[in-house]
C-alpha cells in the first residue's frame, strides 16, 4: 500500500519541474513518446507517480533515465503540464537520490550552495598556487598529478558507490532476483549503450543531436586521455600536440552549438535550463577552450610570463573534477548507460 | 351527418404518388356518399392550394374536409386554419396519414400501400361526416399566482410575474427567505456570497406592493384549477408581538440565555432560543423556539410585551389564476457509517463544510483540531447504478472543487484530495477544475465497484483506495477530515406536495414534467409549473432559468384574463347517467365530480381540468360519458369504412425512380422554363450567367435548372475554367 505524499511534489519543483500537477491523466505524452512501449510506458505513468508522490515507486523507476528527452510530450500537452521537464527533474532527483554523501541534492537545489562551492574551489587553487609561490613547473605538475588523483578517487569513493546504491534502489530492494550470468551478459548492453548513445535515435527529433553528442563524448573521452595518459601539455611529439590540438577543437566548437542553443531555447529541451545544465555546457567548453589557450601559449613560450591562463585553467580543471563529475550532470554518463544495463537484466530476470 | 364532403389527396411531390396511387384513390372516392369533391394535388400545403380549398369550400358549400397527406403533427393546424378561414367550425376537419403511415413504411409494396391509403382515406370520411362543429372552451382566470417556496428559484419568478402586473403570493415553509445557498460563502463561479443574493432579490421582492410573502407557510389543502386555484395556506407563527418595535425584539434576544442546536450550522454550534438563521436573515424579525423558552417563566414576564407564546397557526385562504411550484431540493443525508459518517468523528459532508469555512475565518478548525489534509469523496448518494439515486447532481462535482479553491484561498498549507468517479465540471466551470488540479490538489479516480473504504487512525483518518489512473495501484490517504461530497434529492416533502397540486413524480422523486423538451416546465395539471430544483438536480443558474421560464409561461397565460382550452374533452350524457362514480374513480386528474340534477344523482366534468384523456369512457357502465371528436359514432363508422371493400385499379409496376424518368410530361413548360431556354439557344452557360441574362435571382435559376436537369430538358457539358460551376445545355 502506497501512502499518497503531497508534499514531493514541492520538493520535485526545487529540483526544476513545473506545472505537472495540471496533468488530467488524457496519456497524450505516452501516446506520442517514440521509446515509450508496453514494458516501460512513460513518461504518464511518472507523472501520476509525481503528483500522488510515490517515492518509492519513483526511485526504483528505470524510465526517467529511458527517456532522452526530445519534448514532443511537452508539446502536445493538452495541459501545458510540461512532462518533458519533469522527466528531467526526476533525472536531477534520482541522481540526487542514489548520491550517498547528499551533497548532489545540496547543489540541485539551492543555488547559493552551488555558487559557494565553485568560489570555494577557486580559493583553493590560488591559495594552493601561493603556497607554492606561483612557480609555473610545480603547479603544472600537480595539475597533472591532481587529474588522475582525481579521476581515481571520485571513482572510488563517489561513483562506484553510488552506482552500487542505483543497483539497490532498482534491482535488490525491489527483490528482483538475478542470476549471475545475467549481470555478466548483460555487460555488452551496458558497454554498448555508454559509448553509442544509440538510444536518442529512436527519438523523433534529429538525428544531428545525437551525432553531435555522441562527438562530444569521444572528443572528451579522447582528450582526457591525451592530457592524463600522453601528457599533452609535457609531450615534445608532434603527433600527441596535434592530436589534442585537433580534440580540444572539436571539444569546444560542439559544446558551443550545445551552449548557443540554450541561450537561444532553440529546441524544447533546451527551454527551461536549471544552473546545473548551464554549468554542465559551459564549464566543458571552458575546459576544452583554456586547454586549447594553454597548449598555444605553451608552444608560442609565453606560458610562464602568463600563469593566470594555467592556473584558469586548473580553476576550471578542479570544479569540473570534484563538483560537476561527483555531483553533477556529468554523472548521467554512467547512470544512462547503468539504466539500460539494469533494464535489460530486469527483463531477462 | 355532414353530406358535403371535400378531400384532397396530396402527391407530396412524388413522396406519396411515387407509391400510392393518388390519382386512381382520388377517382374511386368521388362516388363515396356524401362526398362532392375528390381530387389529388401535387402539395395539398402550397399557398396556391389552400387558396383552391378555401374558394372549394365556399363554392360548393362543403360542410366538412378531409386531406389525406402527412402526418397531423406537421399540418393538422394548417388545415384547420384553411377551414377556419373558409368559414368552416376547424371540428368538421380530419386528416388522414397516408405518408407517414402508407408510402414511406410500404414502399416496397406499392399496390398494399394504396390499398391501405384507400381504406385509411374513406374511414376519414366516415369520421368526419360524423363530426360535429365545436367552439373551444373559454376560461376566466385570476391574474394571481401562488408561488411555493422562496428560494432563489421562487423569488426571481416573483419578481418577474410582479413587474408583468400579476398579484404574487410567495410562500416559504421556513421562517427566512433564500434557502440552500445562504449556508454557502462562495458561490462558483462568481464568488459571491449566498447571502449577499438573496439579500438583494428580498430588495427586490420588497420593491413590489403585489408580492405577498408568507414565511413560515405550507400548503395545507388546494382545489380548484386553472384559472381559480384555491389554496389554502398554513402560517406557523413567530411567537413575536406583531406591534412590538424591532429594538425590544432586539433587547430579549440579547437577554436570551436558552440556547439550542443551531440547524442552520447542522449543530456546530449553539444558537439562542430567539434567532435568525444568520445575522442578515431576512425577513428582519427574529423567531422564537417556543417549546425552548416554554418554561423560562421569569424571562417571559420580562419581555411579556413583545413575546406572545400563545399564538396560534393561521389558516389563510389564497386564490390564484395559476401556481409555480419552487420547493427545490434536500442535501443527500449519508447514511450512518456510510465511508464513517456519523461513526468517525472527522466525516462531514460538502454543505456542512461549507458551513464550517464560513464558522472559520483565520484556520480550519474542526473538533479542537486543525485541518490541514482534506479528502472528497464524490458522488456520494448519487449515481448508484444499483442503488436509490442513479441520476447526477449536476452541481457537485463543480462545488467541491469550488470549496476545494476557497480553501487554499482562504487557509495556508492546505492539502486536498479528491477521490472522484468522473468530474464533470462541464461549461465554464472547467475552468476552476483546471485550477484546482494546477494548484496542486490530488485527484484519484476510483471505480463504483470498489469505493474507497475510511478507516479511522488516532486522531485522523486514513483512506484506502484504488487509484484507476495508477493501474488500480492501491493507495493510503492520510486525511485530517473526510467530506462527503453529496448530490440532491427530492425533498422529503415532495410526497405530500405531488399529491396535494397533482404533480406526478418520478421514479427519482423529483417532480416530472411534461416533456423535458418540449415541455420543460409544464406540468400534467394545466395551470401548474415547476421550477427550480424540485424538478431534477440543477445549479443556480439553472434553476433560475427553469423558474423564468415558467414565469413567462404563467404569464403569458393569465395575460388576456382569458383561457382557450381545446373543446376535445369528455361530455356527460345527463339522461343516461346514474351516477356509480366509476369514472371519477379512474380519472387522474380530479376533472369529475357528483352533481345533483333535478331528482338524481350525475356527473359532471370541470371543463378546465379535463384533459380528454379517455381513461372515463370505457369504464363507464351505462355509456353515458363520451369524448368529443372520439364519439362512438365516429369511431365506428371509421372501423366501417374500413372494412368496405376497396376496388382500386392501381398501377402494378411503378416507375418511380427519378433515374428513369426518360423526360417530362408536360403540354407546356413554365414561364421561367422558356425563358431559360431562350437565352440557352444551343450555346452553354452557367447557372449565374443564366441568372444575370434573365435578371433572376440566381436560388430560383439554380432550382429550376437542376429541376430541368432532372427532368432531362438540359445536360450538363463541362465545368467553368475556375471549376466553380457547371455548363448547361440544351438537350438535343
Amino acid at each position: 500500500m502506497a501512502k499518497v505524499n503531497p508534499e514531493f511534489a514541492t520538493e520535485i519543483k526545487k529540483y526544476g519541474a513545473h506545472d505537472f500537477n495540471a496533468c488530467f491523466n488524457c496519456g497524450n505524452c505516452t501516446a506520442t513518446c517514440s521509446l515509450s512501449d508496453n514494458t516501460n510506458s512513460f513518461p504518464r505513468k511518472l507523472v501520476r507517480y509525481s503528483v500522488l508522490g510515490l517515492e518509492s515507486e519513483i526511485e526504483a523507476s528505470l524510465d526517467p533515465w529511458l527517456c532522452y528527452y526530445c519534448g514532443e510530450c511537452s508539446t502536445t500537452c493538452p495541459r501545458e503540464a510540461n512532462p518533458g521537464e519533469l522527466m528531467m527533474s526526476l533525472r536531477r532527483w534520482l541522481t540526487a537520490k542514489y548520491d550517498w554523501t547528499g551533497l548532489s541534492g545540496l547543489l540541485y537545489k539551492y543555488l547559493p550552495f552551488t555558487i559557494s562551492a565553485f568560489l570555494a574551489t577557486a580559493l583553493a587553487v590560488i591559495l594552493f598556487a601561493f603556497s607554492k609561490s606561483f612557480e609555473i613547473e610545480t603547479i603544472m605538475h600537480f595539475g597533472h598529478q591532481f587529474e588522475m588523483w582525481a579521476i581515481i578517487s571520485v571513482f572510488t569513493i563517489i561513483l562506484i558507490p553510488n552506482l552500487a546504491r542505483m543497483w539497490w534502489f532498482v534491482i535488490l530492494k525491489p527483490k528482483i532476483k538475478v542470476k549471475f550470468l545475467t549481470y555478466v551478459k548483460g555487460m555488452q548492453e551496458l558497454f554498448t549503450h555508454m559509448f553509442t548513445q544509440k538510444r536518442t535515435l529512436g527519438c523523433d527529433d534529429s538525428q544531428s543531436r545525437w551525432l553531435i553528442h555522441l562527438i562530444i563524448v569521444f572528443g572528451y573521452l579522447s582528450l582526457l586521455f591525451t592530457t592524463v595518459v600522453l601528457d599533452w601539455f609535457g609531450t615534445s611529439s608532434l603527433f600527441i600536440i596535434l592530436l589534442g590540438y585537433a580534440e580540444s577543437i572539436v571539444l569546444f566548437t560542439l559544446t558551443f552549438i550545445f551552449v548557443r542553443g540554450r541561450i537561444k531555447k532553440n529546441k524544447e529541451l533546451n527551454k527551461f535550463s536549471q544552473p546545473s545544465d548551464w554549468l554542465f555546457v559551459i564549464w566543458l567548453f571552458l575546459m576544452a577552450f583554456s586547454a586549447f589557450l594553454v597548449r598555444i601559449f605553451i608552444d608560442l613560450d609565453l606560458i610562464e610570463t602568463n600563469l593566470w591562463l594555467y592556473l584558469f585553467h586548473l580553476t576550471i580543471l578542479v570544479q569540473w573534477a570534484v563538483l560537476i563529475v561527483p555531483f553533477g550532470k556529468w554523472t548521467h554518463f554512467l547512470y544512462r548507460s547503468f539504466a539500460m544495463y539494469f533494464e535489460k537484466i530486469k527483463q531477462t530476470a | 351527418m355532414k353530406e358535403r364532403i371535400g378531400v384532397y389527396i396530396c402527391h407530396c411531390g412524388g413522396n406519396i404518388s411515387d407509391y400510392v396511387d393518388v390519382e386512381e384513390i382520388g377517382k374511386m372516392l368521388k362516388t363515396d356518399d356524401g362526398v362532392v369533391i375528390s381530387k389529388d394535388v401535387m402539395f395539398a400545403c402550397a399557398d396556391s392550394n389552400q387558396k383552391d380549398m378555401i374558394s372549394d369550400i365556399k363554392e360548393y358549400k362543403l360542410d366538412a374536409i378531409v386531406v389525406a397527406s402527412c402526418s397531423p403533427k406537421l399540418h393538422l393546424h394548417t388545415f384547420k386554419n384553411v377551414a377556419d378561414r373558409a368559414g368552416l367550425n376547424p371540428t368538421n376537419y380530419v386528416q388522414v396519414n397516408i405518408r407517414e403511415q402508407c408510402s414511406w413504411p410500404h414502399s416496397d409494396k406499392p399496390r398494399e400501400a394504396s390499398v391501405k391509403a384507400a381504406g385509411l382515406i374513406r374511414a376519414g370520411i366516415k369520421r368526419v361526416a360524423y363530426s360535429e362543429s365545436l367552439d373551444n372552451i373559454e376560461i376566466n382566470v385570476k391574474k394571481a399566482v401562488l408561488v411555493v417556496g422562496a428560494g432563489v428559484s421562487g423569488m426571481k419568478a416573483a419578481i418577474d410575474l410582479a413587474r408583468l402586473g400579476n398579484e404574487v403570493y410567495l410562500i416559504e415553509k421556513d421562517y427566512f427567505v433564500g434557502g440552500h445557498i445562504t449556508q454557502t460563502e462562495n458561490l462558483f463561479t462568481t464568488g459571491q456570497n449566498g447571502k449577499e443574493i438573496v439579500s438583494r432579490l428580498y430588495a427586490e421582492l420588497k420593491s413590489y406592493n403585489n408580492i405577498t410573502l408568507f414565511t413560515g407557510a405550507t400548503v395545507e389543502k388546494v382545489s380548484g384549477s386553472l384559472g381559480n386555484f384555491a389554496v389554502d395556506v398554513r402560517v406557523k407563527p413567530r411567537f413575536i408581538n406583531g406591534k412590538a418595535d424591532l429594538q425590544a425584539v432586539q433587547n430579549a434576544m440579547n437577554d436570551c440565555t436558552v440556547l439550542v442546536d443551531d440547524d442552520f450550522n447542522f449543530g456546530f454550534t449553539k444558537r439562542k432560543a430567539i434567532y435568525k438563521n444568520y445575522p442578515g436573515a431576512l425577513p428582519d424579525v427574529p423567531v422564537v423556539n417556543a417549546d425552548a423558552l416554554r418554561n423560562e417563566k421569569d424571562f417571559l414576564d420580562k419581555h411579556a410585551s413583545c413575546l406572545d407564546l400563545n399564538q396560534q397557526d393561521e389558516i389563510l385562504s389564497l386564490t390564484a389564476g395559476s401556481v409555480l411550484v419552487t420547493t427545490g431540493f434536500d442535501s443527500y443525508q449519508p447514511k450512518d457509517g456510510e465511508y464513517g459518517y456519523k461513526t468517525f468523528s472527522n466525516v462531514v459532508t460538502l454543505p456542512e463544510l461549507n458551513r464550517l469555512i464560513e464558522l472559520n475565518p483565520e484556520k480550519l478548525i474542526y473538533n479542537n483540531k486543525p485541518v490541514k489534509k482534506i479528502a472528497f469523496i464524490y458522488c456520494v448518494g448519487n449515481r448508484q447504478t444499483k442503488g436509490e439515486n442513479k441520476y447526477c447532481s449536476r452541481q457537485c462535482c463543480s462545488s467541491a472543487i469550488n470549496s476545494s479553491l476557497q480553501l487554499a484561498d482562504k487557509y495556508k498549507g492546505m492539502a486536498a484530495f479528491h477521490l472522484f468517479r468522473d468530474i464533470r465540471t462541464y461549461g465554464k466551470q472547467e475552468l476552476m477544475y483546471e485550477k484546482s488540479s494546477k494548484q496542486g490538489d490530488i485527484y484519484i479516480r476510483f471505480d463504483e465497484k470498489e469505493p474507497p473504504v475510511v478507516e479511522q487512525n488516532g486522531k485522523s483518518i486514513n483512506i484506502k483506495v484504488k487509484d484507476y489512473l495508477t493501474s488500480k495501484k492501491e493507495l493510503e490517504i492520510e486525511a485530517d477530515l473526510v467530506v462527503l461530497v453529496t448530490g440532491m434529492v427530492a425533498r422529503d416533502d415532495s410526497k405530500q406536495i405531488s399529491e396535494k397540486f397533482k404533480i406526478p413524480i418520478g421514479t427519482d422523486k423529483f417532480f416530472n414534467e411534461i416533456h423535458p423538451k418540449l415541455k420543460p416546465v409544464e406540468t400534467v395539471i394545466k395551470g401548474v409549473y415547476i421550477g427550480g430544483s424540485c424538478q431534477g438536480p440543477k445549479n443556480i443558474s439553472e434553476s433560475i432559468q427553469s423558474s423564468l421560464s415558467a414565469a413567462s409561461k404563467i404569464n403569458a397565460l393569465l395575460k388576456g384574463g382569458t383561457v382557450s382550452l381545446d373543446p376535445v374533452i369528455a361530455r356527460v350524457n345527463n339522461d343516461a347517467c346514474t351516477w356509480c362514480g366509476k369514472c371519477a374513480e379512474v380519472c387522474e386528474y380530479t376533472a369529475i365530480k357528483e352533481i345533483e340534477s333535478g331528482d338524481k344523482h350525475i356527473a359532471t366534468v370541470n371543463k378546465a381540468i379535463c384533459t380528454g384523456c379517455g381513461i372515463c369512457a370505457p369504464v363507464c357502465p351505462v355509456n353515458a360519458i363520451e369524448i368529443a371528436q372520439f364519439t362512438d359514432n365516429e369511431i365506428e363508422s371509421m372501423i366501417d369504412g374500413f372494412m368496405e371493400k376497396i376496388d382500386l385499379k392501381v398501377r402494378e409496376k411503378e416507375s418511380e425512380s427519378t433515374e428513369e424518368v426518360s423526360g417530362v410530361k408536360m403540354k407546356e413548360y413554365p414561364q421561367l422554363w422558356k425563358n431559360i431556354l431562350g437565352t440557352m439557344n444551343g450555346s452553354k452557360l452557367t447557372i449565374p450567367e443564366i441568372a444575370e441574362k434573365i435578371g433572376v435571382d440566381k436560388e430560383i435559376v439554380t432550382y429550376h435548372v437542376m429541376t430541368m436537369h432532372k427532368y432531362n430538358v438540359v445536360v450538363t457539358e463541362g465545368m467553368d475554367k475556375k471549376e466553380l460551376y457547371y455548363y448547361y445545355k440544351l438537350k438535343n
